[in-house]
This record gives structure tokens, sequence and C-alpha cells, in this order.
């Protein structure tokens, strides 16, 4: 039975001049498991807005259970019909007791209280947090917020529910949880609309609907979508087995897992990557270039990539008479010291982090990396044993703190939500002025970093930064940083919440920067990218649990209990072994 | 951890999970106690019932498991003001002042009057802060908008917003660690690009050039996360229709009678000194 209908919708914001959806066609049945993919800025948040009227469509462009959102009887009709769980997990939490929260939704519609009580019961259930229900959902990792939010929609009853990029801002761990949730949902006869950057989670649905510019480009089933190159035209890029699978001659399956693949692989005797893997690493890295994903680029090229090079860029990052740029012994950090919510942030961490590499911080939410970052940044010191940064021990009387962070520049998780300055070329020049710059020198740094980080000084110096696209932004965040002329830089989560070609834009600047002989400490939940280091320390409960090139990490020194996933080249080579 | 922190100022309620009896009753006794301090301690005119309440939170101290001096402790903040406004009490000397004076230092002289208003005042303060106090340390955020949708819910059958009121409240305080989180890093994003901040800013003219340029990003994303919020409430059909609540803020019998017993009590404290007048000039 059909439950949402759209027709011919189109749908310009107040002020905009150019539509965010033009002439949306859409049907979806009971029960279905529907995907949306496209690029930042290509109209999907605004579809789903649109679904359950929290942005008002045209009068009959739109039905959901029968009802028009377009007025605010139908509206409430359509909300009770489709339950939304949004991008960021502590902004959709209302109450301060988990269970609380929950009930929200239930409060709203009028329901009586016993039954109130059996129903938020039965989602924590659900949802697996039973256990938490009586705390406050501030003290929950962000997975467990999601799922949090999960519970708090299916206990509305709703017939759907939509994802918005739901996955995009939690662990991996955290991710696998939100994404069986879905399956359970669909199993119960629940329509689930998934909304996402990643091809491999599209690739779970059952359909795939893409958007490019506000238009709907493909709508049938992955497969089909992977097939037909549409894929990276519209630069989707594609699942990591699916390219994987390409790269290796065998025929692509969609929803194949690394171990499936691998196993195929080992059967064909096409080899267990070293050699094929070492040619598809350059290819992939070219493809990436025409619009193929940095997942992919770094899923499926690195496994032959590092399998024979890892060791060698070891030698010249670690043993290098250069050193370590930065270096840890023993440093502890507490957060809120000497009150009731004291907690350990980094405990007791040594490291030697190297001269000239690439670093990544690996782990789940909450393990310390953020916290290790602003150490080496000299924006948090240590309680108890010393932070070396470039040279200068950030705990010592007399250090020059301003000095120290302007040498190894933190760009913190989404900096772009820090920029203040109206026109792009003022943001990029806040740090060099705050070094002493100006004039003729102020604006060559300022034109070199932007070059740098791929906004060309001419064409964007001034563009309003709070108008350009989520990649750009980041890039231009970046640029600021770079402005100082750093050492070193430190990347909080770099990558997050970007698309596929975003990411891959980042992920080039940062290697392109190391290659010039500087350093970058930055952290990532994407495993992936975390393959593409130099080196990579991995973070659990605010010790180091492991530090070591990528080979050695994910290869033979590889811990499940670490609570992070394994690259998938490396699951690959496992499988196929 | 030293450097840039913020969270470690920023008060979210001193609330503490502990079973009492005091804990248990419901939010709108404990507001209707509140009140029973700070209504008079704050318009009566008269010393012995301003005494009488101040030791009312002090006395339930004990049965709600919160240590006196923890109490006491919350006063630190107003002293200053507190020994300011008694100072200048002391200083001008009362019109027609006939009382006993109990001490003179050359030209200013302490008279048993001006003792007693000094000593009053101090007591309205302490009465004050330790009421709050005990009332945060007992009541949890939710109780605390809970209790206000309670106390007002009489006047919402004549289209008072009582439940609107209470949600804002509570969204309140879900807004104080997300804006402490937001300012937290904007300026760690703008310290790392050398702006002055905890790196031994001198000077206040300097401080405030660097804490300037916080205004617009902080409030663009306070902005942006409410609106976030918004969008996520409405999603779950808030202002559909007529809603029913969770938790259940009733009260038994118990509940019952201690707010008979603080209402009666301001009651008491209000108009007693007045009717004690009455029948001492009746005689």
């Amino acid at each position: 039975m059909q439950l949402i209908r759209v027709r011919s919708l189109s749908y310009t914001y107040p002020g905009a001049e150019v539509p965010a959806l033009s002439d949306v066609s859409l049907e979806l049945a009971e029960g279905e498991y529907l995907a949306i993919v496209g690029a930042n800025g290509s109209g999907k948040s605004t579809l789903v807005r649109c679904l359950n009227g929290l942005i008002a469509p045209p009068a009959g462009a739109v039905s959901v259970a029968g009802a028009d959102p377009s007025e605010p009887a139908g509206r409430a009709v359509a909300r009770r019909a489709l339950s939304i769980v949004f991008q960021s997990p502590p902004d959709q939490i209302v109450a301060s007791v988990v269970e609380e929260d929950v009930a929200f939704g239930l409060e709203n519609l009028g329901v009586p209280r016993p039954e109130m009580r059996d129903r938020v019961a039965a989602a924590l259930r659900d949802v697996g947090l039973e256990s938490e229900r009586s705390r406050s959902p501030r003290f929950l990792s962000a997975g467990q917020q999601q799922r949090l939010a999960v519970a708090g929609a299916i206990a509305m009853r709703p017939r759907a529910v939509a994802f918005d990029e739901a996955t995009s801002m939690i662990d991996p761990v955290g991710r696998e949880d939100v994404l069986r949730l879905m399956d359970g949902l669909v199993a119960a006869g629940i329509a689930v609309i998934h909304v996402t950057h990643d091809m491999d989670e599209a690739a779970r649905a059952a359909r795939v609907l893409a958007l490019s510019e506000g238009r709907v480009v493909y709508d049938g089933t992955p497969a089909g979508l992977f097939a037909s190159g549409e894929a990276s035209r519209y630069r989707l890029g594609l699942p990591r087995s699916y390219q994987a699978a390409i790269e290796f001659g065998l025929e692509p399956v969609i929803g194949e897992g690394a171990a499936g693949l691998g196993r195929r692989i080992a059967e064909a005797g096409a080899g267990t990557g070293d050699g094929t893997g070492a040619g598809t690493g350059a290819g992939t890295g070219a493809g990436t270039g025409a619009g193929t994903g940095a997942g992919t680029g770094a899923g499926t090229g690195a496994a032959g990539r590092f399998a024979d090079s890892s060791a060698a860029r070891q030698a010249t990052a670690v043993g290098s008479s250069r050193g370590s740029a930065f270096s840890l012994r023993g440093a502890t950090m507490r957060y809120l010291a000497g009150t009731e919510s004291e907690r350990l942030a980094v405990d007791s961490a040594t490291l030697e982090l190297p001269s000239g590499a690439i670093t990544a911080l690996i782990g789940r939410t909450g393990s310390g990396k953020s916290s290790l970052l602003q150490l080496l940044d000299a924006l948090a010191l240590p309680d108890s044993g010393v932070v070396v940064s470039l040279g200068s021990p950030t705990a010592e009387p007399g250090t020059d703190l301003r000095a120290v962070r302007m040498r190894a520049p933190l760009a913190v998780q989404r900096p772009e939500t820090a920029m203040f300055e109206l026109y792009a070329g003022d943001e990029v020049a806040f740090g060099p002025r705050n070094q002493g710059l100006s004039g003729k020198a102020l604006v060559e740094r300022c034109r070199a970093a932007m070059d740098e980080a791929g906004l060309p000084y001419a064409e964007y110096r001034d563009r309003l930064s709070r108008t350009l696209s989520g990649g750009r932004k980041r890039r231009l965040a970046i640029a600021s940083v770079l402005a100082l002329d750093p050492e070193a830089l430190l990347l909080d989560e770099p990558t997050s919440a970007l698309d596929p070609a975003s990411r891959g834009e980042v992920m080039r600047l940062i290697r392109s920067y190391a290659d010039s002989g500087r350093t970058v400490v930055m952290s990532t939940h994407s495993m992936d990218e975390a393959a593409l280091a130099d080196m990579v320390a991995v973070m659990r409960d605010g010790a180091v649990a492991a530090f070591g090139p990528p080979g050695l990490v994910f290869g033979d020194g590889w811990d499940p209990s670490w609570g992070v996933e394994r690259p998938f080249a490396y699951e690959l080579r496992e499988a196929s072994r | 951890m030293k450097g840039l922190e913020f969270w470690k100022h920023v008060s979210i309620g001193r609330y503490v999970e502990s079973d009492s009896m005091v804990h248990r009753m419901s939010p709108s006794t404990k507001y209707l106690w509140l009140l029973a301090v700070l209504l008079p301690a704050s318009v009566s005119r008269s010393a012995v019932v301003v005494a009488a309440v101040t030791l009312l939170p002090l006395v339930l101290a004990p049965l709600a498991k919160v240590r006196i001096r923890f109490l006491l402790r919350g006063i630190l903040p107003v002293l200053p003001f507190v020994a300011l406004a008694a100072a200048v009490q002391l200083l001008i000397a009362w019109p027609n002042d006939g009382s006993l004076v109990l001490a003179a230092i050359g030209p200013v002289s302490v008279t048993a009057r001006e003792a007693v208003a000094v000593l009053t005042m101090g007591l309205r303060f302490v009465a004050i802060m330790t009421a709050i106090g005990l009332f945060t340390s007992v009541t949890s955020e939710g109780d605390t908008a809970r209790g206000v949708e309670d106390l007002f819910a009489p006047l919402a059958a004549v289209g008072f917003p009582a439940r609107p009121l209470a949600l804002m409240i509570a969204v309140a305080f879900r807004f104080i660690p997300i804006v402490a989180g937001e300012f937290e890093s904007v300026v760690k994003a703008q310290a790392a690009r050398g702006a002055d901040f905890g790196a031994g800013a001198r000077g206040p003219i300097r401080k405030a050039k660097a804490y300037l340029p916080l205004l617009v990003p902080v409030t663009i994303r306070a902005l942006e996360r409410a609106e976030a919020l918004a969008e996520a409430m409405e999603a779950r059909c808030y202002g559909t229709g007529p809603a029913t609540r969770y938790v259940d803020t009733a009260g038994g019998a118990a509940d019952v009678l201690a707010r008979i017993v603080a209402l009666l009590w301001t009651i008491a404290a209000l108009a007693g000194p007045a009717v004690a007048a009455a029948i001492g000039g009746g005689r």
C-alpha cells in the first residue's frame, strides 16, 4: 500500500535564487527501505523536511498517509506517520532524563500515562537502553544518544522513520548499531528512508533515490545505480566492496562484505592484494579526482599500497634524524578536577609523534582523541606528566603558550562553526594578523594559504564565508590555520560530516601538506582514512592502546577490543588469505 | 586540567540524587516550602519572623540529607554585598533614634535599633540563599520545570500557558551546557590562531578585545542549535494537540499535608505580627 506520494515538488527557500528542489516525484510503499543519496546541498534534507511539514511544501505536492503536510491538520497526521531521526545526536534531546525524552512525543500525542509507560519501556528495550532509563542523556555516548532518538521515534509507532544523515556524526560501532536498528524496523514492516553520503550504507537499502542540484537523477535499485556509471557522474562514489571487486576483475555484488569478496578473491586466485593492490592504489587515486569518493580511494588501494610501501615510509618517518615533533611522557589530564563530575580524559599517555609524517588518532567517541590534540596544542595543559610541543614543554612556567599554539595550530571539530569574519579573506587573515603581519606580507601569506587549500585567493577573498558550501567552508577553516605558516597541523576530525568528494579533497590537502616535510596529527572515525596515514595511535579510555604504522596496527597488531572497525582493505586482505 | 576550561565555572544546578522524605515530595510542594521562606524573609518587618524563617532551611536540611555546611557555603558569594549594606546602615544615623547606644567610635555610634536592623538584614540573606540552595539540591531539572507547571495548573483553565512555560524552563536548562560548550569550542578555535586567551592576556581592554569576536559565532551557533532542537520537537508532534504527562507529580497524602502546612506557615509568618499587634493594642 502506498504511504508517501510526492508529485512534481519544487521548493525554493525564501530569499534564495536557486530552487532547493525541482520537480521531484517519488512514491514510497509501506515497509519499503529507501536510501536517498546526493552531494552536500543537493536537497536531501529539504525533501525529508517537506514530507512532514517542517518545511511547508506547496499544496497538493506531497501526501503522507493520505494527508497533505502543507496545512496544519495534514501536518499532524504526517508527523504521526513519519518520524525523523536527525543528524546531530545532542540536538534532538529535549528532556533531562532518558525515559522522559522517549516519552516526549507520546506526551504530545496525548497518550494516557499507563500506556505511555509500556511503550517507553518497549522502545528502550528495542534499542538496548533499558539500563540507562533514569540517567541524564548528557552522559550517553553519541551513538547511544542516536539510539535514544530512535527509541523516541519508534515509541510513537510511526509507519515510516526517516534518518537524516543520522549516522554521520557517530563512531563506527555506534553506526553499526543504528544500521541494525534500521534493518529491524524494515523487518517489522516500518518503512525506512535513509539519507546518507555513504554508498556502503546506501547499498543496504532495497531502493536508492539520487538527488543532484535538487533534481531526482536516479530512482531504482542500488545495483542499477552503481552499474550505470551515474554514481561517478554525480560524485557519489561506489560501495567499497563494489569498487574493490571491479579492481580485482571480479563481478561486483551489491551488499557483499569484505569477508565474502575476500573469499571470492582467494577462490579466483587473483592474488592476495600485494601486486594487484599496488596497481589499483594509483588507479584509485586518479579515480578520486574524477569524482570517486575518498572512502573508496582509501579503502581499496590501500591494501596493496601499504603492503609494500608502509614499511619504507615508516622508516623515513620514524627513523629519520628529524626526530619527533611532539612527545608525551606520562601525560594525564582531567576535566572538572576537584568536582564531583571529575573525569579522566587522558591517562598517562606516552607517545613520540614523528616529525614530517601524518599520525592518525583513532578510537571510540570519548576515548580521549580531542583531549590529546588539545594537549599537543597547549590549549590544555597536563595535570601531571610532560607534553613537549615542537620543542617547548607546555606546562613549564615561562613557556609562551601563544607562540606554541601558533606554531602547531589546532583546527577544532567542525572548525567552520567557529568562523566569525564576514569575508573569507578576513577570516584567513585573523591568524597572521595576530602574528604581527600586515600589508604586503599579510596578503602574500593569505594568498599562499588559500591557494594551498584549493580556494584561490583572487576568487574567494571577497566571498561571504557563510555562503560557501560545506566542503569549501571546511577548506576555508583549514586555510585559516595554514595562514599561520605553521610547522605542524593538528586536525580534529577534519573530514567529518562531509560528502565523499569533499572528504577526498580534504585528505589530498593534508597529504600534500605533509609531503612538504611538515607534521600532521589528525583524529578520524574513518579507518580507511587512518590507513592512509604514516602512523596510527589507538586511544582507549584515555590511554594509548597501540601506536605504530598502519600496516602493523591494522595487521598483526590488530585487537578487536579497541572498539573500532578495521579498514576495508585490511579486512579484505585478511579474508582473501 | 589546566589551560582553557569553562565547564567548571558553569553551575548546572546542584541537584544530588538521593532518597529522603524531602526528595520524595512532589515539586509543587517543594516550591510552596521555598515560598514559605522567601516571602516572609523578603517582606516581613518583624525580626522574630525573619529569625524563624532563617531556621527553617537549617531544620529541613538534615531531613533532606543535605549538609548544613554545604548550604551555608552558598552564602559566600553575597557576603561582600551584605557587608557593604551593613556598613552603610551603621554609618548613617537614623533620625529620632532614641534607643540605647551600644558602642560609639568617634562620631559613629551603634544603637540597639541599628544592630537589630543590620542583624535582620543579614538573616534575610542567609534565609534566601540557604532556602534556594536546599531547593536546588533536592529538585531535579525536570522537577524544577514540572513544579512550575503544577503551580500554575489552576490558571491553565483560563488560558495561562503553564505547560509551555515549564517546557521553556526545561529547554533553558538544556541550553546552559550547550552554550558553554559552543563558547569553549570557539575560544579554542581562536586561541589556536593566536587570540589572547589563557595565555596571560594583559589589561582589561586587551581582554575585552579578545572576547569581542566571540559574540558573533557563539550567538549564531546557539541560534542554529536552538533551531535544530525546535525542529526535532516539532517533528515529534509538539503542539499538535492536548498533551499528557509521563511523570506523575500529583503526590500522596503526605504531600497534601505538607502543602497545607507550608501555606499555614506562610500565612502565619506574614499575618502573625499584625495579629499580635492588634491583640496587644486591643488589650
